[in-house]
């Protein structure tokens, strides 16, 4: 369970001061898919990477499943964040110089897992994003909505339990966009997933456990989908 | 996969930024070979002609009595035991021991005149006086062959090949020495046993004719320490060759490890600058690697290694571009030709330590910079 109390982000422009999140309070349950949505710079992304431990709030705490995340060392952190946490981007973020499996490879790499079972694992997880034939090509080789299912086989390949995904579909076409939101939920279901999922498209909400309306940093709107499936 | 993988997969694709940020540091190991290069040979060039002046240390049994006069020395006429030589091996300087030339002296009648008689171990005392200049060739140890200075020739008038019997000893004449201006041409060489045995002083030695390379220490530590070794014996330094030679090669260390030291700085500051670049560069890369979980101790791993390869592959290129170069600046600028064999080849392997450490020193401080990046602003730059 992911808890945050009173997390405010402050960002300092000049003699300004910008308040990205102002006093967010957020519980998200195990298993749930969540949508974020809001304008540009209503803070949906600050909030997706103070959930994924890699953006220090500047007061507030954020506790997952009972660990304040803030509260650890960064080399502490980041090693919770290998081992509990998967993100996917809005452009990929692939390393052009890595062909798909080597690219899945990478979390593993640095998470010391011993290097002859690299190409297993991330096989498996590639399979698990339908991409299987395609390991051996370098990012440029593979259109968007398969360099997006190699971010996401890259992101659930440590076996995290959270997933967070700024603007998945963001450069994608409908059609690919809703294919990737599928899979999306296919993983949350089949694997018990939580996935935070930041999107501008109501479309792409539309079938998420939860959806948060974010404006100027603050939650105005956290809605409960009754009508999907529970788990 | 392993960080080797990751980095060199890397390298592939910033070729050109690779051969670039090397050249500089090739330049710079490549000017530190030439210059010890050249350095070493004008170090051995210099230790050549110094040599010309004969030994720098010359070891006499310790004698009061005064007998036999030969140049600028006075030998007793007390003798060393040939067998106690070894010990001046044992000395704790006997690396920079160059030469060790044991002689014997003595004078014998042949017909009504005296002949001065020096016994010698050829190829040692040629080693010395390398202005001899022989006709024919030297005695050959253990034979009966001898050399005659150019007086003693004039007056024997015994052609190469023709034999001379002296004490009932058969000598056969192997080479004249062409004059010297000095009492070598009053002499007659013969191999060291066999003037032992004409002279009748078996294991007897006269002097012997030290010469001795030391960077640091002086030759009168050297002299003591013979003289430490052998305590019936006098060894004299000749300080004035020695000095000469010392102070030349103490400035042309000085002064190669001057220039040595300008270039590594001025290559460490050109490597961090390209490393500083490529942490700029790269900051998308490495907001990716943290969001995936990498800590700066995976950040400076990484760094590291590429900056270890880099110094790798750049000593090796410019050590070898630098024998190669020497080669060719040493004659045009230093007046020094360069022999490949002479050249002491730790110089490789130190000079690809050094251009590793320089690299890996130089990357510290980008590796820290990219591992206090902020992930996020990572993540945000296009």
């Amino acid at each position: 369970m992911i808890v945050m109390k009173d997390i405010t982000k402050i960002y300092e422009m000049g003699s300004a001061q910008v308040f990205a999140l102002n006093g967010v309070n957020l519980e998200i349950d195990d298993g749930d898919f969540l949508a974020v949505m809001g304008p540009s710079g209503s803070g949906k992304s600050t909030l997706l990477y103070t959930i994924g431990a890699l953006l220090t709030p500047t007061k507030g705490n954020v506790t997952i499943d009972g660990k304040s995340i803030y509260r650890m060392k960064p080399r502490q952190r980041a090693e919770f964040r290998r081992k509990n946490v998967g993100f996917i981007f809005q452009t990929f973020e692939l390393l052009p110089y890595l062909t798909a499996l080597e690219n899945v490879v990478l979390p593993l790499y640095l998470s010391g897992v011993t290097i002859s079972k690299h190409e297993d694992i991330a096989e498996e997880a590639l399979r698990k994003v339908g991409l299987a034939d395609r390991a051996l090509h370098k990012p440029t080789e593979l259109s968007g909505g398969e360099q997006q299912r190699v971010s996401i086989a890259r992101g659930i390949v440590n076996n995290p339990h959270i997933l967070l995904a700024d603007e998945p579909t963001g450069n994608l076409d409908q059609k690919t966009g809703n294919e990737i939101i599928q899979l999306l939920h296919r993983l949350s279901d089949k694997d018990g997933l939580t996935v935070i999922m930041v999107t501008h498209d109501p479309e792409k909400a539309r079938l998420s456990d939860k959806v948060l309306q974010m404006i100027d940093g603050r939650i105005v709107e956290n809605e409960q989908r009754i009508y999907r499936k529970r788990r | 996969m392993r960080a080797i993988t990751l980095v060199l997969k890397n390298f592939s694709r910033r070729k050109s930024r690779l051969i670039l940020s090397s050249i500089g540091l090739i330049l710079a190991i490549v000017v530190i070979v030439s210059t010890f290069t050249i350095a070493n040979s004008m170090q051995i060039q210099i230790g050549d002609e110094v040599e010309k002046y004969g030994p720098n240390i010359i070891v006499t049994p310790k004698s009061e009595s005064i007998s036999v006069p030969y140049g600028s020395v006075v030998i007793g006429n007390l003798t060393i035991y040939e067998s106690s030589l070894e010990k001046i091996y044992t000395i704790p300087n006997r690396g920079n021991l160059r030469t060790v030339s044991p002689k014997i002296y003595g004078q014998v009648d042949y017909g009504n005149s005296s002949l001065l008689v020096v016994g010698m171990v050829s190829e040692q005392e040629a080693k010395l006086k390398k202005w001899w200049n022989v006709e024919g060739s030297l005695p050959q140890n253990d034979t009966n062959q001898i050399l005659l200075g150019s007086v003693v020739e004039s007056f024997l008038r015994s052609p190469i090949g023709s034999t001379i019997t002296i004490n009932n000893m058969t000598l056969t004449v192997a080479g004249i020495l062409s004059e010297t201006g000095s009492v070598d041409d009053y002499s007659l060489f013969l191999p060291l046993h066999t003037a032992q045995m004409l002279l009748n002083q078996p294991n007897s030695v006269s002097v012997i004719d030290v010469g001795a390379i030391c960077k640091d220490c002086p030759v009168e530590v050297i002299s003591q320490q013979i003289m430490d070794a052998l305590p019936y014996v006098k060894a004299t330094p000749v300080k004035q060759a020695v000095e000469t030679r010392m102070k030349a090669i103490e400035q042309t260390v000085n002064f190669s490890l001057l220039l040595g030291s300008i270039i590594l700085a001025v290559g460490c500051a050109g490597i961090m600058n390209t490393m500083l670049a490529s942490v700029h560069e790269r900051m998308k890369e490495i907001g990716i690697f943290m969001s995936l979980g990498a800590d700066d101790f995976h950040l400076y791993k990484i760094f590291i290694l590429e900056s270890l390869i880099l110094g790798l592959i750049g000593g090796l290129i410019g050590s070898f571009v630098g024998l190669a170069s020497s080669t060719i600046m040493g004659p045009l600028l230093m007046k020094t030709t360069i022999s490949l064999l002479e050249i002491p080849l730790y110089i490789i392997p130190l000079c690809i330590v050094l251009s590793v450490i320089v690299c890996v020193v130089a990357s510290l401080y980008p590796a820290w910079r990219a591992s206090k990046i902020d992930p996020v602003q990572a993540l945000r730059t296009v």
